[in-house]
């Protein structure tokens, strides 16, 4: 068939990908930067930061920022407190947003619409009126200053937000592979598992991903509902360094830099099987 | 436990049971989500309702003042300048639904360096808003690298203080916004594409049908309930949680020039302390703006699927 | 169908159950205990100095003073709270104390801040041993106006408001600030004048962030018009329109931008630390805490401090605006106020200050240190803070009432700016006026 098309159209052709190969690229660069940034001045003195905050370190590289971050701030235990949190909050998203959005995408039941309304419009309060109702309601219960408390504040944020991922996404499993499944002799939760978990599985890393990043990297959250030293999340471990007055910005880059790796790692791992690309993809 | 060699469905029982049966399972299995939902915010929804009528302080002091929250925001005119922001703001969501969806349909077509890309778009929602912003910032101020390439392509009559304007700071939002979104909105507009075909878009494609047609019109139909939640959750996170970031880029200033209505929400509950009866009712305001959005949004994406089948 | 049925309650059941027990093995962890104090401090700005963030929680100054506190009275616990954000954590206390597990002490900001909180924090007037009120100073940045309660101790760190220079600038300018320092306006103006001329930016400053403004025209407001009239402004009796502190003021401020003295994105700048840094700049205005920095950039021998200058006729001079902007106060719930004062006490006591001093820098609110005691240089900049420690007025910003000062903050770069007049921004505050 290529050769059909003649020199010219070529030209065009090969030129139009160059174009969007450059766009993507340049669009990568500026998604690149802000973590040339960080490194870049997460190796620079206090003073060197301020006097030149954009340019390459030119004094003694400060690795002793990322050596001080895991010996004295104990960065490590503090990723401890994190991930405990970030596992738990997407491991009942996964579950109970599952049953949920299996329910809405391929059950047909009374009330079904009324109810999802009902879950969105959660969506749209903001956190920060909120919080004070719900910090005394949990304060009575004992949910402050407990990992639980957070886990659960952040399933109620964000299960609205999952049901209508996977619900979307679940939409798209086609009927005969559930109705297959039922004559096979699969009860509700063997369709769950044998159909809906394995063909809504880019959805489920998609949930893994955003929540367990947005979790990891919330501050109001556990700010406000976690007390004691020893709990302290990350995120607000590094945010009480920089203050209105004081602070040592290189410090906290390396912090930031070192708490955006297991991020990364989750979005590496889970990322890849959202979609297999076309190529690979006809595995149906 | 006999049961087990002839489970449920084979047996054909009337269409009353099955539907009730239909009901009752779902309902059980929608129970800990609206557990959670009952539990967490049923009542701090239902005390803010209550208090955006109250001269609430944060403490013990709440008294009923009726509307009168209500009337000094919306009398003020502090509402228009605030909700005329957050339009503009909203101006971002089109723009990042269509790269994104732009950016997945190379992407899925596996154009030259595509794993990288899939890799490096999402970083930006990795790191912190308060430092992004700084780096915008950075670049549109006043001796920064935006106006110095100006100057030195020599446009020194475009050199401005972009952050120092509304008319000039709110695009730039925008531009921020769109770019920090282009990669979440790629993700899930690829997850999205996973439930597709391959074969539909390859015959597509041998039909002669260029990038646009296969994006707009191969693509776009087979996906809508995806691409409506991405639309609905880009309109709730515009209004909800573009707190920090704004707060780096401008702090809702020159003025009011910048600000939005989540910003004012904070203002009212955090800095200046015991105005949070006001920061309810502000927030009473947003919930209603962003529910007749979303509502409309879903009709929409309604008449879409039925007319694309 | 009855099998799935039970398998999904069963799965309901588990769950509830795993919440519930989680729960209640958290829920009764509490327990009252009258020698047990919790005390929260803020992360930043306060007793952790930026020096100390890079060394473990037993090596911070905070936790040897609970420390040494604790084995001067045996069997008295003291637990350290860190609250990441100040603005988070005057919320939080509200909240807590709403829900009945306020913290015995928490470190909270001064004037307006927590007069507005007086239902959840004791008032301690009669438990301050005479000696600490007699040695210790800012009290008036803790008790409140309408009721004369002592709410808290002040903190000894007294944020001092000033105008930092650039010595080799100034030196270069022809100029003396160390010995000869512009002191009236048009003083000011002149030097600012000469240092243009010699085309350098004579003052330089970030106003999106209440900073110049918010600080120096507060003082030059206050100076003129007095803290009564500012007040009564609040409160309605006078109005601000009619207030000529505030408009020469705020008419001041703007003159200094159209003269090119103030970087011309002040407004919208986040740079000029770095500017002041780089010493590309003359001036900045600046509070005590960043002096140390400055010197680390430029040499301690190029960083000089000066007051700001006088208005005529004004009524308060050669002072400025400052005072201790965080204190620690006793909560309602305390069970053991008596201890939590001691605590207080101890803290603020002469031998703690001191310590407190060799980690951070700053002013103490204790009138019985002198510069010598610290081993402070001579001439030096932090030395000559220390001597204004009882130049003070307090901060303007936290003595606005809370439905004015969200309007102060978020208009004065307006004016700056020249969006809006200082006649407009008088009526708008006017406006905002709770009678």
């Amino acid at each position: 068939m290529k050769t059909s098309l003649s020199k010219h159209q070529r030209f065009w052709r090969t030129f139009g990908r160059v174009v969007i190969f450059l766009v993507l690229l340049i669009l990568a660069i500026s998604f690149l930067y802000p973590l040339y940034y960080m490194l870049i001045n997460s190796l620079k003195s206090l003073g060197e930061y301020y006097v030149n905050p954009f340019g390459l370190p030119r004094e003694q590289l400060q690795w002793q920022n990322f050596i001080t971050m895991i010996s004295q701030f104990k960065i490590l235990k503090l990723f401890g407190n994190s991930f405990i949190i970030s596992f738990f909050t997407v491991l009942g998203l996964v579950v109970f947003g599952t049953l949920a959005s299996y329910s809405f995408a391929k059950v047909n039941f009374k009330g079904k619409n009324g109810v999802y309304l009902v879950i969105l419009t959660t969506l749209f309060v903001p956190a920060q009126v909120t919080m004070i109702p719900m910090y005394i309601s949990f304060a009575k219960v004992g949910l402050v200053d407990n990992f639980l408390g957070v886990v659960i504040a952040y399933w109620a944020m964000f299960l609205p937000e999952t049901i209508m991922l996977m619900t979307a996404n679940f939409k798209s499993i086609p009927n005969e592979l559930l109705e297959a499944a039922t004559i096979d002799g699969c009860d509700y939760i063997g369709r769950l598992r044998h159909v809906v978990m394995p063909m809504g599985w880019p959805a489920i890393s998609l949930t893994i991903i955003f929540f367990f990043i947005s979790s990891w990297n919330d501050l109001f959250t556990p700010m406000v509902l976690l007390k004691s030293m020893d709990k302290r999340t990350v995120m607000v471990a590094l945010s009480s360094l920089i203050g209105r007055y004081t602070g040592d910005p290189p410090f906290q880059y390396a912090g930031l830099l070192m708490s955006a790796i297991p991020a990364l790692a989750v979005y590496a791992v889970f990322q890849k099987s959202i979609v297999k690309g076309m190529s690979m993809g006809a595995i149906k | 436990m006999a049961q087990r060699s002839s489970p449920g469905a084979p047996a054909l029982p009337r269409a009353g049971d099955m539907q009730r049966k239909r009901t009752r399972i779902a309902y059980l299995s929608l129970l800990p989500v609206l557990l959670i939902l009952l539990l967490v915010k049923a009542y701090p929804i239902l005390a803010t309702i209550y208090r955006s009528f109250t001269n609430w302080d944060g403490l013990y002091k709440h008294d009923f003042v009726g509307l009168a929250n209500y009337k000094e925001f919306f009398g003020t005119g502090l509402f228009m300048t605030l909700f005329k922001n957050n339009l503009v703001l909203l101006l971002s969501v089109p723009l990042q639904v269509i790269i994104g969806l732009i950016v997945a349909v190379l992407l899925y077509e596996q154009v030259p360096g595509w794993k990288a890309f899939r890799a490096i778009y999402y970083i930006p929602q990795i790191i912190s808003l308060v430092i992004l912003g700084y780096l915008f910032r950075s670049m549109f101020s006043l001796d920064g690298p935006v106006n110095k390439v100006l100057e030195a392509l020599g446009f020194s009559s475009s050199v401005r203080e972009w952050m120092g304007d509304g008319s000039t700071a709110l695009p730039i939002m925008v531009g921020c916004i769109t770019w920090y979104s282009i990669g979440w909105q790629t993700i899930v507009i690829l997850g999205g594409m996973s439930g597709i075909d391959p074969s539909v878009f390859e015959a597509a494609r041998l039909d002669g049908a260029n990038f646009f047609q296969r994006t707009f019109k191969i693509v776009l139909p087979m996906i809508t309930s995806v691409i409506t939640y991405c639309v609905v959750m880009a309109v709730v996170w515009t209004f909800t949680s573009l707190f920090s970031l704004i707060y780096s880029m401008t702090g809702g200033g020159p003025g009011y020039e910048t600000m939005t209505l989540d910003y004012m929400i904070y203002e009212k509950s955090f800095v200046t302390g015991s105005q949070l009866g006001m920061a309810c009712t502000i927030s009473v305001v947003l919930f209603i703006i962003v529910m007749l959005i979303t509502a409309a949004e879903m009709k929409l994406s309604d008449i879409a699927e039925q007319k694309w089948g | 169908m009855k099998l799935q049925m039970k398998k999904a309650i069963a799965l309901l059941l588990a769950v509830v159950l795993m919440l519930g027990t989680l729960a209640a093995l958290t829920g009764c962890a509490k327990k009252a205990d009258s020698n047990k104090l919790t005390i929260w401090i803020n992360g930043k700005d306060s007793y952790i100095g930026p020096s100390e963030q890079k060394l473990a929680q037993e090596d911070w100054y905070i936790s040897q003073a609970i420390k040494r506190f604790e084995d001067a009275n045996p069997g008295v616990t003291v637990e350290l709270v860190v609250s990441a954000d100040g603005e988070t954590a005057h919320q939080t206390f509200k909240a807590d104390a709403m829900a009945g597990t306020a913290p015995d002490l928490a470190n909270l900001w001064t004037g307006q801040n927590i007069f507005s909180m007086e239902d959840v924090i004791l008032d301690i007037s009669s438990l301050i041993p005479a000696e600490d009120k007699a040695n210790i100073t800012g009290w008036d940045s803790v008790t409140s106006p309408a009721t004369g309660a002592v709410l808290g101790y002040p903190t000894s760190d007294n944020q001092i408001c000033f105008f930092i220079y650039n010595k080799q600038i100034i030196k270069d300018c022809g100029l003396d600030f160390d010995n000869n320092p512009p002191r009236t306006i048009e003083e000011f103006n002149a030097a600012c004048q000469t240092i243009l001329d010699k085309g350098y930016q004579p003052i330089a400053s970030d106003e999106s962030f209440p900073w110049f403004g918010c600080y120096i025209v507060g003082y030059w407001w206050v100076q003129q018009s007095g803290m009564d009239r500012i007040l009564s402004d609040c409160k309605g009796e006078t109005s601000f329109t009619d207030d000529p502190g505030l408009l020469s003021a705020t008419e001041y401020y703007r003159s200094t931008m159209v003269n090119g003295y103030l970087n011309a994105d002040a407004v919208t700048s986040a740079d000029s630390w770095n500017k002041f840094c780089q010493g590309t700049v003359a001036m900045m205005p600046q509070v005590s805490s960043v002096v140390s920095d400055a010197e680390t950039a430029l040499g301690a021998e190029n960083v000089g401090v000066m007051l700001p200058p006088d208005f005529a006729g004004a009524q308060i001079t050669d002072k400025t605006i400052g005072g201790p902007g965080q204190c620690l106060v006793v909560s309602k719930d305390c069970k053991n106020p008596e201890l939590a004062v001691k605590f207080l006490s101890f803290l603020n006591s002469k031998d703690e200050v001191m310590k407190f001093l060799q980690v951070q820098s700053k002013v103490p609110t204790r009138t019985d240190i002198t510069a010598a005691d610290l081993g402070l240089t001579e001439g030096s900049a932090s030395a000559k803070l220390f001597t204004w420690a009882d130049k003070t007025v307090y901060w303007v910003d936290n003595s606005l009432y809370t439905n004015i000062v969200g309007d102060f903050y978020n208009l004065l770069p307006l004016v700056l700016a020249g969006k809006m007049t200082p006649a407009e921004f008088a009526a708008d505050l006017d406006s905002k006026v709770v009678k």
